[in-house]
């Protein structure tokens, strides 16, 4: 899989004189030259000088040093790497897609605007909620449009809230978010089982008392402008009493935003606008398997309730009615509406990321109502496979049923001073991706694996049969763990010295 | 279900091993009262012929044009075969950010790359591994330029900012009751130098600039840093075309303190907004304060070369609520068009480039000039775009372009109540002498305003 052929810096290939693109014959007159001298480029100083050979080689050379999905099983928890269908991608290179102008009239952008809408309605009735925006370019992005959307609502009711609670559990953006939305973050303890503790929480080795939400509730009442909770959690379990959770916020008017990292786990079978969530956002990325890219793009629409509606971000798609004859079918033209006075501005320069949406529709009416359930069904048997599998092997620090995903704690290997550190470089010698490590932090040393529906019997057993391998290494050879990886193309990497002494760019020497 | 690897022997056997009779005994952490009682109201699967025919019909349903003469921060320009043959290899377009640096070393060493050629372009010194685009780029950078210059609120935006990337700034800016985002008004299509200087004070951050600005007029960030400087604030010239680097002088080099913006035109179609690609570079001194992923060079434990993810302890996964930024996902793959781009192109190619667009739309502009109806508006030196007045009436003149497959330039009043009447055209290279011939030809027909 990885080609052991070390492939230099562009940098270092550069020869000048040569060219990778030749350009058409100019045939209007030559620009006139009218910059001021000051303001005329002066020169490249990194640009590299190659011909297209070289560059298609350098870039399928470095190619295999990566590691992608159709390597191999990908297990990251929480990042939801399954199978990248390929008429997604064929589908959003169609010209009539990828040619239209943003800035072009409604009237010449039909088919994208259906598509938007067409996306927009199965989006909905995945979460029950009556209200999305496709805009938010990632997760991320769709958590802070979400809490802006918080903000407006109580805003609106004339209230200025400070705080919004999130649980020790959840992903670090959540309350990087709060921050870049200005709120205040408190935080929610967590039981054993990763779900949110409702009374106070003493510690057991400080013996320091945590506030649980109940206490918070009732101390901080109107301030609380919401609270932002994965479901499933980080630890892959329900918030069993997520209905309960969602009533007392709502009992001092505070929202209930939901982090929908992990909603692959419920589609087609529990619906967030069902249970009391105003406000959540998709990663398209993980649950409708738009590709990573190797970092994105994403795409986190929000989905919300009629409640948050008015604040929705600018244009929002609408469908109009084409007034018909009597006994004709009716038509429909779509079109941006901007008209929205409540509405919290902008949050994407354009509609978001127009091709990324055009594969997630794809991906839905691939699966369809039946596939869609299937896969999420499918991918919580697999999840608790493995769970069946390595459970005696590897510690289970949550017993609580799970889901779509899995975490274990390395407290056994621990023992033979083995870490999950050594355990996730130890898989990659064996032709795995690790697992997520080291999150959620609730759980010591935690290895977070999430299979995906898109993985069989065959690979499940293998990856099992490799894990209770390295748990074997761990009693009887810890050194080979410790000296993973060996057999990819580099050694651990001394991220101190990175970190310390930064290079973040080649400059000539 | 073509992407289920699943036949029912196997489940069977799943089932039996994890001890439950089927599927949804596995729910059983869900209440039941918080179930789905009925299956999703929705259609049922598709095979992939299926959905393809249903996938095209729409893209059908776009008009399509021979040439667009409108530019307003989306380009049209030629994408080189290399880059959609190199982005579908697998190993490329589906692997996750970067964690494991033994087995993501493409990933990591094209973004020091990447990296390397974005300062490149903007003569500065660090950048990231992209944004999400223009719009969120620039509040990043305001944002990033009030945690650097501390203590001060203000962030002035000239006029001349992408009116689009102004709403996402505002749109930002909005939950921060601390901060202060005031705009700067045009005159002659560039920073009004009085307003600026009425506005200047100790509490100024920053003051961000279009560099070409939306009306396509260039900024001159050299005369613009003495009185930004002199007030200690910082100079962020914002770029929506990135095609203009090869015409106009590096922003750091001619005298700002950041440059942002988009990079779309590096290796994209305009894709209706997105995916695009944002971009943010900085100076050195500043680069423990830069949002999102950054790529370093290290040696693993035999001392080879390699590259990390670095300088984390700025993120959302280590700082939480003290983070840089809340951005974690970014474009990724649309940074790596741009750096397959910029390596095909070379100096040579970027600078040829500039100079055709630049010549694509000074002859455009000579040759809409010589309709009666059209009068030149701002006398600034421009790149690829720039601003017409058109005495005629823009729904005609948009309606005959189209009939002929042409999309015309933007009407400006749409963004600027004093630009009324007037017409935002771009040429790239992409527009032939015979497309502008026609474009013109067209416009002679239509009937004069009444």
């Amino acid at each position: 899989m990885f080609l052991r052929q070390r492939e230099p810096l562009i940098f270092d290939r550069s020869v000048p004189g040569k060219r990778g693109m030749d350009l058409p014959k100019l045939d209007v007159p030559a620009a006139k030259d009218t910059r001021p001298a000051h303001l005329r480029r002066s020169g490249f100083d990194a640009m590299p000088e190659l011909s297209e050979v070289e560059i298609i080689r350098h870039f399928t050379r470095l190619s295999k040093w990566n590691y992608g999905v159709d390597d191999g099983m990908y297990p990251l928890g929480s990042c939801t790497m399954k199978h990248n269908p390929r008429l997604n991608e064929k589908v959003a290179g169609m010209p009539g897609f990828t040619d239209s102008h943003p800035m072009a009239p409604d009237a010449l952008v039909q088919g994208n605007l259906e598509m938007l809408y067409t996306l927009q309605e199965w989006l909905k009735e995945i979460t029950g909620l009556p209200g999305v925006t496709l805009q938010p370019s990632a997760g991320a992005a769709g958590e802070l449009t979400g809490v802006m959307l918080i903000r407006a609502y109580h805003l609106s009711k004339g209230a200025k809230r400070r705080v919004i609670l999130i649980p020790d559990s959840g992903h670090g953006t959540n309350p990087a978010t709060a921050a870049m939305a200005g709120y205040e973050v408190v935080e929610l303890p967590s039981l054993p089982d990763g779900t949110i503790a409702f009374d106070d929480v003493t510690d057991p080795v400080n013996g320091k008392v945590r506030k649980g939400l109940r206490t918070l509730v009732s101390e901080l009442g109107s301030e609380i402008a919401g609270a932002m909770i994965t479901n499933p959690n980080t630890v892959g379990v329900f918030e069993y009493r997520f209905k309960e959770i969602s009533d007392l916020l709502h009992s001092v008017d505070a929202l209930v935003y939901m982090d929908g990292a992990n909603m692959n786990a419920l589609v087609g079978v529990a619906r967030p606008g069902d249970f009391g969530v105003d406000v959540m956002h998709l990663n398209l990325h993980k649950t409708m398997s738009t590709p990573h890219g190797g970092g994105g793009p994403g795409a986190g629409p929000v989905c919300c309730g009629a409640n948050l509606m008015p604040f929705l971000p600018v244009p929002v798609v609408v469908r109009d009615t084409v007034k018909v004859g009597e006994g004709e079918v009716p038509r429909h033209s779509y079109r941006m509406d901007w008209d929205r006075p409540q509405s919290i501005g902008k949050v994407h320069t354009f509609y978001g990321n127009f091709g990324i949406l055009v594969r997630a529709l794809t991906y839905c009416l691939s699966h369809g109502s039946d596939g869609l359930k299937e896969a999420t069904l499918r991918a919580i048997v697999n999840a608790n496979y493995i769970r069946t599998r390595l459970k005696g092997a590897y510690a289970l620090h949550i017993d609580s049923p799970s889901l779509h995903e899995v975490v274990f704690s390395d407290t056994n290997q621990a023992k033979h001073d083995v870490h999950t550190l050594d355990i996730a470089k130890r898989l990659i010698d064996y032709g795995y991706h690790p697992p997520t490590i080291y999150f959620p932090l609730i759980v010591p040393g935690a290895l977070m694996i999430e299979p995906t529906e898109s993985e069989g019997k065959d690979e499940l057993d293998a990856f099992c049969d490799t894990m209770l391998q390295i748990a074997k290494e761990a009693e009887e050879n810890p050194d080979v763990l410790h000296q993973a990886p060996t057999l990819a193309p580099l050694r651990r990497m001394d991220e101190t010295t990175a970190a310390r002494k930064p290079v973040l760019r080649w400059t000539r020497a | 279900m073509r992407y289920l690897p699943s036949s029912p022997l196997e489940d069977r056997a799943l089932l039996d091993t994890i001890g439950v009779p089927n599927a949804e005994a596995l729910l059983a952490g869900i209440p039941e009262p918080l179930r789905l009682k009925r299956e999703l109201d929705l259609p049922t699967q598709g095979s992939e012929q299926e959905v393809a025919w249903q996938m095209m019909d729409l893209a059908n349903k776009n008009t399509r044009f021979c040439a667009q003469f409108l530019g307003a921060g989306a380009y049209d320009h030629f994408v080189p075969s290399a880059i959609d043959a190199m982005i579908s290899r697998q190993e490329w377009f589906t692997a996750y950010t970067p964690y494991q640096p033994e087995i993501s070393q493409g990933t990591l060493q094209h973004i020091f790359e990447y990296q390397t050629l974005i300062c490149d372009l903007t003569g500065l010194e660090v950048t990231n591994a992209s944004l999400y685009d223009g719009g969120t780029a620039c509040v990043e950078a305001a944002l990033m330029a009030v945690r650097v210059a501390k203590k001060r609120n203000t962030v002035l935006v000239s006029r001349g900012l992408h009116p689009m990337y102004r709403d996402v700034l505002r749109t930002n800016f909005a939950p921060h009751d601390d901060l202060k985002l005031v705009e700067v008004d045009l005159k002659d299509g560039v920073t009004d130098l009085a307003d600026l200087q009425a506005k200047l004070n100790s509490d100024v951050a920053a003051v961000m600039v279009g560099y070409p600005n939306f009306l396509g007029a260039v900024e001159d960030l050299t005369a613009l840093a003495g009185p930004v400087h002199a007030v200690g604030a910082l100079l962020v010239s914002v770029t929506q075309e990135a095609f203009a680097f090869g015409w106009f002088e590096a922003p750091g080099k001619a005298g700002a303190d950041m440059a942002c913006g988009e990079a779309m035109s590096l290796g994209n179609k305009p894709n209706y907004g997105g995916p695009f690609l944002g971009f943010l570079a900085v100076k050195d001194a500043h680069k423990r304060e830069i949002p999102g992923r950054v790529v370093g060079q290290t040696k693993d434990l035999n001392g080879e070369t390699g590259y990390v993810l670095t300088l984390t302890a700025r993120e959302q996964h280590i700082r939480r609520d003290k983070a840089t930024s809340n951005i974690c996902s970014n474009q990724g793959l649309v940074a790596l068009r741009a750096n397959i781009f910029m390596q095909l192109a070379g100096p040579e190619g970027l600078r040829g480039l500039a100079e055709q667009n630049a010549a694509k739309a000074q002859y455009l502009r000579q040759r809409l000039l010589e309709l009666p109806d059209m009068e030149p508006v701002l006398d600034q030196p421009f790149f690829n775009e720039f601003v017409l007045r058109y005495r005629g009436d823009y729904a005609a003149l948009q309606e005959a372009c189209l009939k002929e497959s042409l999309l015309p330039g933007l009407d400006l009043g749409r963004f600027y109540p004093e630009y009324a009447g007037c017409i935002l055209w771009c040429a790239t290279e992409l527009h032939t002498r015979q497309m502008i011939e026609s474009l013109v030809e067209i416009l002679a027909r239509v009937p004069a305003a009444v």
